[in-house]
């Protein structure tokens, strides 16, 4: 017959884990009906929390992957909810249509501008235009905003963007398919309002993910700040 | 987790930025391998999306830790054949002296408290926590009687816990 003080010795090893499973039952069974055992769990458990929180150090000096998030949230946005949930689709379409309604008022403000003097200039952004309220065009949720895909041309829109810091830009980053090294694609500053609408130069059907992070004036040829967003595509 | 559970990316991805650390840490010092420990860190976070009815009440930070260390006893598990060895992931209701513990807890305050701890004491511990390890194992594995292996790691987790009570009380 178990003392009381070895059981009390056996909820110490119950809260860390290190019982077998039968003997990890019988301290369970025992937790039900003894309330000094309940309060020495009650007291231990946080030491063993502490231990696991000890670890997190390890991921602060070599963390995962930036990638591994977007990985994540990628499936998260494709997965079926298990059990039914308000949607949050109305939002989301709601955002994305005020999105297309802002980046289009930008686009016809600046048509209006530079209408009768720069006609491949206003095809251009028709163009930007057409892709934008493609039914086809897929769109990707990058932090405030969206990179939106349509056809081979790879759109970033942005808001909510605070000013870059003194001497810093914006850069926007693509990793090409194939490779696990992230290419510097264009700086930007966001509009005083904290929006940016660019079409990167690179083929999306050639791009794998896409990222933004703060950069030094003139961009860097690797990212050398943690990306403020980014998307597998 | 209450708007996760209604299905809110952007709560999730927020919950994700706080404990994603956590999770690849624990995973990490179980497994030993970067990949290995990404993916169990994208499995338990895709696990609390799916099923946020899986983490019922308590404190989160100590729930999701039991959680990873689990799923990375399952992975270890996958690769060689092991015997069961979880602990519960329940968290009893309305610990408030747990939640204003952990609430405080910093990884490298917490460090330090283990590192002060007596080597035979923090061995058994680690061993116990990131090893997987019953007690019958680590006598077995030390030599030391398992009285004495168990009454280590009892007065070990009473004197971190003491520690802990400095921390929050810093």
């Amino acid at each position: 017959m178990m003392s009381h003080d070895e059981m009390l010795d056996n909820v110490a090893l119950y809260a860390l884990g290190a019982l077998s499973p039968r003997e990890a039952a019988d301290v369970a069974a025992h937790l039900e009906t003894c309330e000094e055992c309940r309060a020495e769990y009650g007291l231990l458990r946080p030491a063993v929390t502490a231990v696991g929180y000890s670890a997190e150090a390890d991921a602060l000096t070599e963390g995962p992957s930036v990638l591994l998030k977007a990985r994540l949230m990628k499936q998260v946005r494709s997965a079926q909810p298990a059990q039914p949930r308000i949607s949050r689709w109305p939002a989301f379409a709601a955002a994305a249509c005020l999105a297309i309604a802002v980046g289009a008022g930008l686009l016809s403000a600046s048509l209006r501008e530079r209408l009768g003097r720069d006609e491949s200039a206003m095809a251009q952004q028709s163009a930007m235009i057409a892709d934008f309220t493609a039914p086809d065009a897929k769109r990707y949720p990058f932090g405030h905003g969206s990179v939106l895909v349509h056809g081979r041309n790879l759109y970033l829109a942005m808001h909510g963007l605070a000013t870059a810091p003194a001497g810093k830009v914006y850069q926007a980053w693509t990793l090409p398919k194939g490779s696990k090294k992230m290419a510097p694609s264009v700086t930007f500053k966001p509009s005083a309002s904290g929006e940016t609408l660019l079409h990167l130069p690179e083929a999306a059907n050639a791009v794998a993910a896409v990222a933004v992070s703060v950069e030094p004036a003139g961009g860097s040829k690797q990212p050398t700040t943690k990306p403020i967003a980014v998307t597998l595509l | 987790m209450d708007r996760v559970r209604i299905g809110d990316t952007a709560a999730f991805e927020t919950l994700y930025d706080d404990y994603h650390r956590l999770v690849y840490g624990v995973a990490l010092r179980v497994l030993s391998d970067p990949g290995s420990a990404e993916d169990v860190t994208q499995a338990v976070f895709m696990k609390i999306w799916s099923n946020p009815e899986l983490f019922r009440s308590g404190n989160f930070g100590a729930w999701i830790v039991r959680v990873a260390r689990n799923r990375a006893f399952d992975a270890l598990r996958a690769r060689a054949a092991r015997p069961e060895d979880q602990f519960p992931e329940a968290i009893p209701a309305n610990d408030a002296l747990e939640d204003t513990a952990i609430a405080q807890l910093n990884a490298e305050s917490v460090r330090t408290a283990i590192a002060q701890l007596p080597e035979e004491q923090r061995k058994l511990i680690e061993l116990g926590f990131f090893g997987g390890v019953t007690h019958h194992e680590m006598a077995k594995t030390t030599g030391l009687p398992l009285g004495t292996v168990k009454t280590r790691i009892r007065s070990g987790l009473r004197r971190l816990r003491n520690a802990l009570d400095g921390v929050v009380t810093s």
